[in-house]
């Protein structure tokens, strides 16, 4: 069987920064929101 | 009770199903790696299947909610419809981004390769560029009902390609996998291999439910906000 559970690591890391990074900014934009700031966003 | 304070409620109320999306990415995670048997000849790298996958169902999900909502919009112009479009496309594109960071780390290993001018890889990536442009595209138009048919336009071809995407493994010569899942007859998956992919497209579906209905209660807001302050200026 190859070795190759580096790069497992890896992906499973990558994924969880990608989705964690967004859900973190979302949650910090709506605390911004929630403190009164009219801040415009994306769309 | 001042206008912002219900879609602050519900923003609030919707931290939670993040949290518990997240949670369960995180029983996932524990499943593929701990409870699924490793594949004999791909080896461990066989693995980032589990995430992989469910990430380019849902981006695909996205796409054609994208699409959808862009189509209505055009008939009945509900501003609701096109701010619907533009988050779920947001959150898409995360999804998608996952898909085109795992796939090239299976494919080096694998394929000897971290990337190919294949066409599901290349579409793929087309189709990413095309959601960077709607989302590019709504920042530079500020006249909204403008902003709003050209994004229409632009989210439709985009979720154009995705049934194209799908069958690209079908109609041309490629490296990447036939789908296991999502084909003519029955899956091709052993058992538990299969539970630990249905449940990753379970939970990343909920999560990108989630993410989707904070998304838009957020953009709701700002626009609540922003209208109750035009109002107060108007006074």
């Amino acid at each position: 069987m190859p070795e190759n559970g580096g790069y497992m690591v890896a992906a499973y890391v990558a994924a969880a920064v990608i989705y964690l990074s967004y859900a973190v900014y979302l949650v910090r934009q709506g605390a911004k929101q929630g403190r009164g700031g009219s801040e415009r966003l994306g769309p | 009770m001042t206008p912002t304070e219900p879609a602050e409620r519900a923003l609030r109320r919707t931290v939670p199903w993040i949290a518990v999306a997240l949670a369960l990415v995180a029983v996932v995670y524990v499943r593929a790696l701990v409870c699924t048997p490793v594949e004999a000849v791909q080896g461990p790298a066989q693995k980032i299947f589990y995430i992989h996958v469910p990430s380019a169902w849902v981006a695909f999900l996205a796409f054609g909610i994208v699409g959808v909502t862009s189509v209505v919009y055009l008939f009945i112009k509900d501003p609701r419809l096109d701010l619907f479009a533009a988050c779920a496309a947001e959150v898409g594109m995360v999804f998608t981004t996952a898909v085109l960071v795992t796939g090239p780390i299976w494919g080096k290993p694998i394929w000897g390769t971290w990337w190919t001018w294949d066409a599901r890889l290349t579409l793929t990536l087309f189709l990413w560029f095309v959601i960077m442009a709607y989302l590019v595209l709504r920042g530079a138009v500020s006249e909204p009902g403008q902003r709003a048919r050209y994004s229409a336009v632009l989210g439709i071809l985009g979720a154009l390609l995705v049934p194209f995407i799908h069958v690209s493994v079908y109609l041309f010569r490629t490296m990447h996998p036939l789908p296991v899942v999502l084909r003519p007859g029955r899956p091709t998956l052993p058992g538990a291999m299969l539970v630990t992919l249905l449940l990753g497209f379970a939970v990343f579906t909920f999560l990108f439910v989630a993410l989707l209905r904070y998304r838009y209660l957020l953009a709701r807001l700002a626009d609540v906000r922003t209208q109750a302050e035009a109002e107060r200026a108007d006074a």
